[in-house]
């Protein structure tokens, strides 16, 4: 039995575990009205418990939908994180899907530093003989299961999924 | 001057200070750069360490895949001192962000340092590929043999729009940036470096100093390369950056003849001799004074002024009179004050000069 880490008095019901390469890497043992206070749980509401955690889980992944936020304003990129502010701020990108999610900023700045928008020149697909492309569907199947996994809370085999997905969108195949 | 002929310190120039190569006078080395990314890795800013290490251990083991153009071997930054880490800086080989930088990262180099491919840098992967001389042409089509196979070892990040992307906006689209390393002494004496630098930067070059911070060139030497990768293809950014750089070196060796000629010509050789004479005696030496002196006796051998001399030399001074370099040499940590002494000595040493 243990108290909960965020208010000390109330008995921890709710455990939150940090996963990576399958392993645990850190827990939080919460009880339920600070889960809620905290927004990370709330009986009946496991859709946002399981937005987050997948979120989290899915940093550096690509091809995950995020909701749309409430505001309307530039969400954060589902790819790797990086915020309109660090996009602003730091003037770099965090993953090639940062092209997509800051296009509209990019598209100026691209148009100020080369007086162009748009590439011309080599391009893979362009070239020789290609890496074998990464099968799309089997990649969608995968974050399916990534999904059902994390909503389900099982999260080893949401971890063992995920680096699997990894792996795919490098053209690798799975681990046997 | 006496010139001794003692054993020359232990010396490889690398590709780019080799002094061969089309209008080696002023052109030292030509530098194709290429910024690549990796699907399914996060660029740089967002990378985690683990991600970091993961990257680097699979770029290295596709590089040890077969078939590759270039006989490359890697280096884990990690797994080497400081000082070697500055002597490969030093050698242009990787950049001074590389070395300095915490996550896994390295190089994998050929043996005549010719290509060197920089891993975990600003982009997961900066291919270079060095050519002593002008030759812009060259080192793009061995880039571009490089880039092909690697394209076929590693999935690499790029759109149809936006061509190759890259971390920083700069650099997205071919990811080229092409390089020449000049020696402009004659522009820089005769005051009309400026408007070199502004001609040039009107048809987006970018000029920097080779050494020194910001934009002190230390020595004359200057980097001009392209600054637009997107929207102009590999093509005509090389003949662009060729037609610009032959340009520059055109004016560069008009402006030395005038310097040589009339009532110039005896301020102009003033000036070498006092540097040569400072190198002879001078029993302290900062990185900059050294290569205030270097700069002016490369001019003076350019222009058959100095026949004891050799641009190798030059070359050879040049390189180890910098920190890394230096106190790999005399294998010895040196404090800044004890290097300046050091090099006053090795550069008599390297250029057989006595007083």
């Amino acid at each position: 039995m243990q108290y909960c880490t965020a208010c000390q008095t109330a008995i921890a019901t709710i455990v939150i575990m940090d996963l990576s390469g399958g392993a645990v890497t850190g827990s939080q043992h919460l009880c339920a009205a600070c889960a809620e206070q905290l927004g990370v749980a709330a009986p009946k509401a496991p859709p946002k418990f399981s937005a987050e955690i997948l979120e989290e889980l899915l940093g550096g992944l690509k091809g995950v939908k995020v909701a749309a936020g409430k505001s309307g304003r530039l969400e954060a990129c589902a790819g790797c994180g990086m915020t309109p502010a660090e996009f602003r701020s730091k003037g770099r990108l965090g993953c090639p899907r940062c092209y997509d999610t800051f296009r509209t900023e990019l598209l100026p700045l691209l148009q100020r530093i080369h007086e162009a928008q748009g590439h011309r020149g080599r391009l893979p697909g362009r070239v020789g003989t290609l890496p074998a492309l990464p099968d799309e569907k089997g990649l969608a199947d995968l974050r399916r299961a990534l999904e059902e996994a994390v909503r389900g809370e099982r999260y080893e085999e949401a971890a063992r999924l995920r680096d699997d997905l990894r792996r795919a969108e490098r053209g690798e195949g799975a681990r046997p | 001057m006496t010139r001794r002929r003692d054993k020359p310190p232990e010396f490889r120039a690398g590709a780019w200070l080799q002094g061969s190569g089309p209008e080696n006078d002023i052109a030292i080395c030509t530098r194709a750069r290429l910024a690549r990314n990796l699907q399914g890795f996060a660029f740089s800013p967002c990378q985690k360490e683990t991600d970091a290490r993961e990257l680097f251990e699979f770029v290295m083991a596709r590089l040890k895949q077969p078939g590759m153009p270039e006989l490359v071997t890697g280096v884990d930054l990690d797994t080497v001192d400081e000082l070697e880490r500055t002597v490969l800086v030093e050698r242009h080989l990787i950049s001074r962000e590389l070395a300095g930088s915490k996550r896994a990262r390295g190089v994998a180099i050929d043996k005549d340092e010719s290509v060197a491919i920089m891993v975990n840098e600003e982009d997961h992967l900066r291919i270079q590929v060095f050519a002593p001389g002008l030759q812009t042409e060259a080192v793009w089509q061995r880039a571009e043999r490089l880039d092909d196979a690697l394209i076929q070892r590693l999935p690499m990040a790029w759109s149809e729009e936006f061509g190759f992307l890259t971390s920083c906006p700069t650099n997205t689209g071919t990811g080229l940036r092409l390089s020449v390393m000049l020696h402009l002494p004659g522009l820089v004496w005769s005051e009309d470096i400026e408007r070199a630098t502004n001609v040039a930067q009107k048809i987006h070059l970018a000029v920097r100093g080779l050494y020194g911070e910001g934009s002190r060139a230390l020595g004359d030497f200057y980097q001009v390369s392209n600054q637009v990768t997107l929207g102009r293809d590999e093509r005509q950014i090389q003949s662009d950056v060729f037609l610009a750089v032959s340009r520059m070196v055109q004016w560069e060796r008009e402006v030395r003849e005038a310097l040589l000629r009339g009532a110039a010509r005896t301020k102009t050789l003033d000036r070498i001799h006092r540097a040569l004479g400072t190198l002879e005696r001078a029993q302290i030496l900062t990185s900059e004074e050294a290569l205030g002196c270097l700069s002016a006796l490369r001019f003076g051998v350019e222009e058959e002024l100095l026949p004891d001399l050799a641009v190798a030399d030059i070359n050879r001074a040049l390189l180890l009179s910098q920190p890394g370099h230096l106190q790999r040499h005399t294998k010895e940590r040196l404090q800044p004050d004890e290097r300046d002494q050091r090099r006053a000595q090795l550069l008599r040493e390297v250029l057989g000069v006595a007083p």
